[in-house]
């Protein structure tokens, strides 16, 4: 009896085993087709060429979008970066840079004296010309140095503005400007602060501002008890333009002091027109 | 020869803004002149100087608003800058009673710097206080005579300069 049993159970078994691949026929199938799939994707990442053409475009789109984006998501970073580097290693950016600049100096510099001696060659042209023996004669008399005269020709000296203005308030009794960019009354103003700071900064109270270099701009001040001119000059300043320029000034104070009744304190570009006639055969 | 041209010209006025920091002598002035002109000069030599012109009684006036640097105390500030000003605008915070509380001491030192000019005293912000406490201030500001403005809403900002500018004219 206890031989049978098994029998029965394996019959039993065998139902169940039918059973189950019929039930589950469809699920076997779609178990196959996964593995099969499975090696395909396995097959796929193990050979280079066929990963390699799947996942480049992808890779490819990605950098793209990263070109485009990058000034924006890193631009302010390493800026920032930049910024700290230089301002905590300036030696080693000065190092750095010294080779590169000193190079775009002595170009820059060999460029200008080249300009410079052709503007000169022109100048000695000039000089064995009519105009030049006048010139000559004119140096003879003068007492101003040839080379200077010369020099000057070729240096394009530019008087660009002219500011009278009252000594204490800073206000503006006359001024000429070239190029008419900036409000003068504002100007005379800030000049007159400046020259009171450089002053007070330095306690020199007995002595004065006498000009500011701004890279080709000479700000020249001229002082006298009520109210001080400020020249401001483009170009290079030779020593007899300078000259000129101080004989012009005390010939035009010399002027304003013989008609010193008709200054009115307060009253701005009383003589504006004047001074432009003055100066201008400088 | 006349080098004298008068037909162009215009009456200049040099007026100097007083006040400790942070009264809003600057966001008055930029209310009032609706123009910026550079505010680091503030910073580097201790001025800024803006330009209004204004009409009145049918003369035109140029007026050259120096805004100097505001400190704890006036004595700081280079007197030159006060050199030859014809109108003073002192100016205190209502929010902020250490900058009215010596004000008759500030007002005395200005006075012995500078020839006696005529001065408009301001009250700023008043955006800022409300009625109980605009009493309060009246009580404690030693002088009676100034105007309350606000340079945030642009209260009375005109009339400061204009009644500077009648007293000048006197």
């Amino acid at each position: 009896m206890q031989v049978v049993k098994p029998i029965v159970a394996s019959k039993e078994s065998n139902q169940m085993l039918q059973l189950r691949d019929i039930l589950l026929e469809k699920d076997r199938e779609r178990q196959l087709g996964l593995i099969e799939r499975v090696n395909k994707v396995q097959e796929t990442l193990n050979t280079k060429e066929k990963l390699s053409a799947k996942v480049s475009p992808l890779i490819k789109a990605e950098l793209d979008q990263l070109k485009n984006d990058f000034p924006t998501l890193f631009g302010p970073v390493i800026t920032e970066t930049i910024k700290y580097q230089i301002q905590n290693s300036q030696d080693e950016v000065v190092d750095a840079l010294y080779p590169i600049i000193g190079k775009l100096i002595r170009k820059y510099i060999s460029r200008e004296i080249e300009i410079l001696s052709e503007r000169v060659d022109k100048q000695f042209e000039k000089a064995f010309s009519w105009q030049g023996w006048l010139k000559r004669i004119k140096t003879w008399f003068g007492g101003a140095k040839e080379s200077d005269i010369i020099l000057q020709g070729a240096s394009n000296t530019i008087i660009e503005e002219i500011f009278v203005i009252e000594q204490n308030s800073g206000l503006l009794f006359g001024s000429y400007s070239r190029t008419k960019t900036i409000d003068e009354d504002m100007i005379a103003g800030m000049l007159t602060a400046i020259k009171s700071f450089v002053v007070d900064a330095f306690k020199t109270k007995d002595q004065n501002l006498e000009g500011i270099e701004y890279e080709s701009y000479h700000i020249l001040f001229y002082n006298f008890n009520k109210f001080f001119l400020t020249v401001v000059v483009s170009g290079t300043i030779t020593a007899s333009f300078k000259d000129q320029l101080e004989k012009t000034v005390l010939k035009f104070v010399d002027k304003l002091r013989k008609q010193s009744n008709n200054i009115e304190e307060s009253e701005s570009n009383q003589f504006s027109g004047y001074l432009e006639k003055f100066f201008k055969n400088l | 020869m006349n080098i004298f041209n008068k037909g162009n010209s215009k009456l200049s006025k040099k007026i100097i803004l007083l006040g400790q920091f942070g009264v809003g002598k600057s966001s008055l002035i930029e209310k009032f002149v609706h123009q910026e002109f550079s505010e680091m000069y503030i910073t580097t030599i201790g001025v800024k100087i803006d330009k209004k012109e204004v009409q009145l009684g049918g003369r035109k006036y140029s007026l050259l608003i120096w805004d100097i640097a505001g400190e704890d105390t006036q004595i700081k500030v280079p007197t030159a800058y006060k050199l030859g000003a014809h109108g003073a605008i002192f100016v205190f915070d209502l929010t902020m009673p250490s900058s009215f509380e010596n004000l008759e001491h500030d007002i005395a030192y200005m006075k012995k710097i500078i020839p006696p000019i005529p001065f408009v005293l301001v009250g700023n912000k008043t955006d800022l206080v409300d009625e109980a406490e605009m009493a309060r201030i009246k009580e404690i500001v030693p002088h009676n005579d100034y105007i309350y403005s606000s340079a945030k809403t642009g209260e009375n900002v005109e009339s400061i300069f204009t009644s500077l500018v009648k007293k000048m004219a006197k």
